[in-house]
């Protein structure tokens, strides 16, 4: 993958960067985050310097409004030991672009890649980093779910398995396949609003795919693809939504520390 | 300075790219398992020629390559043919000849079936290899709507890495000697309109091949 | 030919209310890029990948070592009797195939599939100076017939259904209708074979060079391309510079690794060597066989960071791919490549000027790059082609918006005032129809609306609790 090696975060503290989609508009995410970290027996902090991780700017085009903000980042994260993201795609930004997005800057470049060196992607955290491949969950009421595989967190960071690792230990969960998993839902950032109609056309072919499936919602990594298809799902009236996948297990632990 | 001049120029001018790409000692073969005693060779080349549509007839003497070649041609009265000494069996064109059958003159272009020879078989893939020649014409194999094939089972080599490894053997023959080599898989086909598989868009509809083996 | 990437947008509109044209591309699409998945990984990922390195390789040692391989390529082809020319652009490339033409008297040409021709405008050319020259791959010949440019890199007539097809013969040749394709097949057979027999000029491209025994190297299902190579006495085979390689044994795995990526085939029905033109004794093949190398941009393109482009073997398999693609087609492109390898093409050889959309027709999703079998970083190349239209100023219309975006990110206080005054809008215009280019997402979807409370107001709650519980 070309990606910088990690050492094992195990016993180390963890910040967490909530990226400024949950922070904005699922607040609840980032809290089911938290809550799924600390009963890992993880420390974990906030950076209160965090925004963005400039991923907009550079997808499109304009890499020098990137480096603004992705300074930014590297300032608030400056004292991390490791960092952990719930979005697959703003990890990737950090671990695949932020190194080359400072090639020429010396200084920044070397606190660049060691960002990249220790940042996870949050369920690769928890079952690579960790190493925990089940946390003892249990959903309140039997579901059936299938995993959409965002594209950055599955293509740029290989992270096909770890969802599904987890999500498949969950009592009560029944994990089914859903069609064409790996396809794009069509969101890529401004993308949605530069070709809304073409966006939208994957969309479509993303929900004919969701309607057809036999479960009861769809799991995904990335708020940013469930904003796009929860937007499509709603605007047809659908009765089926993507959830991220810490929401999912957060409320497995709800029952566990419940009981 | 000539275009030839121009665009050479224009490329050692740049900074050569790729420059950490390493120099490959071993070529992996894009099938790594290829069959390699005869029988497996022929069990195998036999299963793949057939998958991609060929119809395979496997005799052991040379009067059954005879008997089943006249039966293929029953209602054929003309056919095209590499020459004969190009062909696996003896006695062929007196056979023919004696059933009232005539060979057209190899430039012929109404002729229905084309009768060659190979030069050698793929195991892997059912290919064969035809190489053009003195007597080795082209068009036999191209212009029927029925090809048909003779081939020894001991013309029949693993895969397309192995055949190119028995060229550097010999001198690579079917580049220096021959102006054009055709490896033949299956039966012409395409799936322009609407992705429907139809056989003989241009070249032979049907591809037969009469293997020779020795037991 | 004409380049229209600039309308993308406009394009892609049409082809996107076409019901027709979008199932007919899904069809292929999926299918192709589901029996690559069999074909190239029939032993093992692993091993997949390993023979995907291989040919990555190949493709990279050949063009870093490109002009010296063109005047070995030269050399070689030249010994075995091929005429070996080159023409710097289009223009000298369309002359260079009529004058060879006007050498040899001829009238009727058959053409065997060839994008590069595509891209020079040949077939006009040819037409303009009253020559006539007839398509005979069964796709092109469909397109020609109804005067429109192929859809796709291997398989130009994808985006019409059957139907579509069978009233274009019924237009163009009188064919009786019929809905069975093997009778439509059957038919086209019949009315090309004359046209075959009667040419005097073959053209065709070719998909390989190899430097090393100089031969030209051809694959085809039909047999087409067999017959416009074989049948009459004169053969042009117009390749890109790029298009040579080394070796035989970069020739097997390129070969295969093409036709599994293409069309999942473990090989073509007809995988062509052409050595050059008849000789010895040989009674049939052409007498005449000219090769021209066109550079037509590519030495331009060698020069950047964008190299790596010109690794391409023509395979189709990102279009395959790709999910745009699936829903637009490749007209949507406006030129001869469209999908993700067109995405990135284009820019480079029309100028980026003459493509601007095309680098932000994608939505990044990295599957073009999952496929390539020679590993090509087009995602990569996207995100740069992005970047350079910002820096060349071709469109940077979003630099004062992004600009003051940045400034807002780069403070954390700023950042909150503006989430802030985000969800105090947010009360008086409502999620239903957001503003400015906001309003392209709820034109087509529903917008969740901003929190209540964001995150950090939350984590602030909960330590000030934190630090209550505990005893100081």
């Amino acid at each position: 993958m070309g990606l910088p090696e990690r050492e094992s975060p195990v016993g180390k503290r963890v910040s967490l960067f909530v990226t400024c989609m949950v922070d904005m508009i699922y607040p609840n995410t980032g809290m089911s985050v938290v809550r799924l970290l600390e009963a890992a027996g993880v420390e974990v902090d906030f950076p209160m310097g965090q925004t963005c991780c400039g991923q907009p700017a550079f997808n499109s085009g304009y890499r020098d409004e990137a480096r603004t903000v992705a300074r930014q980042f590297l300032r608030a994260f400056a004292n991390a030991e490791v960092i952990v993201i719930p979005s697959g795609s703003c990890a990737a930004m950090v671990r695949h672009e932020y190194p080359t997005l400072f090639s020429d800057e010396p200084e920044w470049h070397e606190r660049a890649v060691r960002a990249a060196s220790i940042t996870w992607e949050f369920t690769e955290f928890m079952v690579e980093g960790l190493g925990l491949a089940e946390l003892g969950l249990k959903l309140p009421t039997p579901r059936k779910y299938a995993v959409h595989d965002a594209c950055h967190g599955l293509r740029i960071l290989g992270l096909g398995k770890s969802g599904r690792v987890l999500l498949d230990a969950v009592e009560n969960l029944d994990l089914v396949s859903l069609k064409d998993a790996d396809v794009c839902c069509g969101f890529g950032g401004l993308f949605s609003v530069k070709m809304p109609a073409v966006s939208d056309a994957m969309l479509g072919e993303k929900i004919a795919c969701i309607e057809a499936c036999e479960a009861d919602d769809i799991v995904t990594g990335d708020v940013s693809c469930l904003t796009q298809m929860n937007g499509g799902l709603s605007r047809r009236k659908s009765a089926k939504r993507v959830r991220h996948v810490a929401d999912v297990l957060a409320e497995g632990l709800q029952e566990t520390t419940d009981a | 300075m000539s275009s030839r001049d121009v665009i050479l120029k224009r490329l050692r001018k740049a900074a050569q790219p790729f420059q950490d790409v390493p120099p490959r000692t071993e070529h992996m073969a894009m099938v790594p398992d290829a069959p390699q005693t005869p029988d497996d060779l022929q069990s195998r080349f036999v299963a793949e020629a057939e998958a991609v549509g060929c119809t395979v007839y496997c005799v052991t003497s040379q009067e059954d390559a005879v008997t089943h070649l006249l039966e293929i041609l029953r209602e054929h009265d003309s056919i095209l043919s590499w020459h004969e000494s190009h062909l696996p069996i003896s006695g062929f064109c007196e056979a023919l000849q004696s059933q009232g059958k005539t060979i057209a003159d190899p430039a012929a272009t109404d002729v229905r079936v084309g009768i060659t020879g190979a030069d050698a078989a793929l195991a892997v893939t059912g290919s064969l290899v035809l190489q053009s020649g003195t007597g080795k014409y082209r068009l036999t194999s191209l212009l029927p709507d029925l090809h048909i094939a003779l081939v020894k089972a001991s013309q029949i080599v693993p895969d397309f890495e192995t055949w190119i490894a028995q060229q550097r053997e010999d001198h690579l023959s079917a580049f220096s000697e021959s102006s054009n080599t055709i490896i033949i898989t299956g039966p012409s086909k395409t799936a322009d309109i609407a992705q429907e598989l139809i056989l003989g868009a241009h070249g032979p509809k049907q591809v037969h091949i009469v293997l020779l083996t020795s037991a | 030919m004409h380049n229209d990437a600039r309308n993308f947008v406009a394009l892609s509109d049409v082809a996107i209310a076409d019901a027709d044209l979008r199932s007919a591309v899904a069809l292929a699409t999926t299918r192709a890029y589901d029996k690559r998945m069999v074909a190239l990984f029939e032993h093992s990922p692993a091993y997949g990948e390993a023979i995907r390195q291989q040919a990555a390789e190949a493709k990279r040692r050949a063009l870093r070592n490109l002009p010296d391989l063109l005047e070995k390529a030269e050399s070689s082809l030249t010994a075995n009797g091929f005429h070996v020319s080159w023409a710097i652009d289009a223009a000298e490339a369309r002359q260079r195939v009529l004058d060879i033409i006007r050498q040899h008297q001829g009238r009727l040409i058959s053409k065997s599939k060839s994008m590069l021709t595509e891209e020079i405008g040949l077939n006009a050319a040819l037409e303009a100076a009253d020559l006539q020259v007839i398509e005979t791959d069964l796709g092109e010949f469909i397109i020609q017939l109804n005067n429109e440019p192929p859809s796709h890199i291997i398989a130009p007539v994808i985006h019409k259904t059957k139907a579509q097809i069978r009233d274009i013969f019924v237009r163009e040749l009188n064919m009786t209708p019929t809905d069975d394709a093997g009778e439509m097949v059957a038919f086209a057979r019949q009315t090309l074979r004359e046209y075959f027999v009667g040419a005097d000029v073959g053209i065709s491209g070719a998909n390989f060079i190899i430097a090393e025994t100089g031969s030209l190297c051809l694959v085809m299902n039909e047999g087409n391309g067999r017959m416009c190579t074989s049948l009459p006495n004169v053969h042009i085979a117009l390749v890109g510079i790029e298009k040579v390689i080394e070796t035989l044994e970069d020739y097997a795995t390129l070969d295969q690794v093409l036709t599994r990526s293409g069309t999942g085939q473990k090989l073509t029905v007809y995988t062509n060597i052409i050595n050059g033109p008849r000789r010895g004794g040989e009674s049939d093949g052409p007498e005449h066989v000219h090769v021209i190398f066109v550079d037509n941009g590519r030495s331009d393109v060698y020069a950047t960071k964008y190299a790596e482009a010109l690794a391409c073997i023509r395979c189709g398999a990102c279009q395959n791919a790709c999910p745009v693609y699936r829903n637009v087609g490749g007209h949507s492109y406006g030129w001869v490549y469209g999908g993700p390898i067109g995405a990135v093409l284009t820019p480079l050889l029309e100028g980026l000027e003459n493509a601007a959309p095309l680098p932000h027709a994608s939505s990044l999703c990295g599957s073009c790059k999952q496929v390539c079998p020679v590993d090509i970083d087009l995602p990569r190349m996207l995100l740069d082609l992005r970047a350079d239209l910002v820096d060349e100023k071709v469109d940077n219309r979003w630099q004062m918006g992004l600009k003051g975006w940045a400034l807002t990110m780069q403070s954390p206080m700023r950042y909150e005032l503006g989430a802030q005054a985000a969800r105090l809008g947010q009360r008086v215009v409502g999620t239903d129809n957001l503003p400015g280019v906001l309003g392209n997402w709820t034109k087509y979807r529903d917008f969740p609306g901003f929190a209540p409370k964001s995150f950090r107001q939350m984590w602030r709650e909960r330590e000030r609790s934190h630090r209550k519980e505990q005893p100081s």
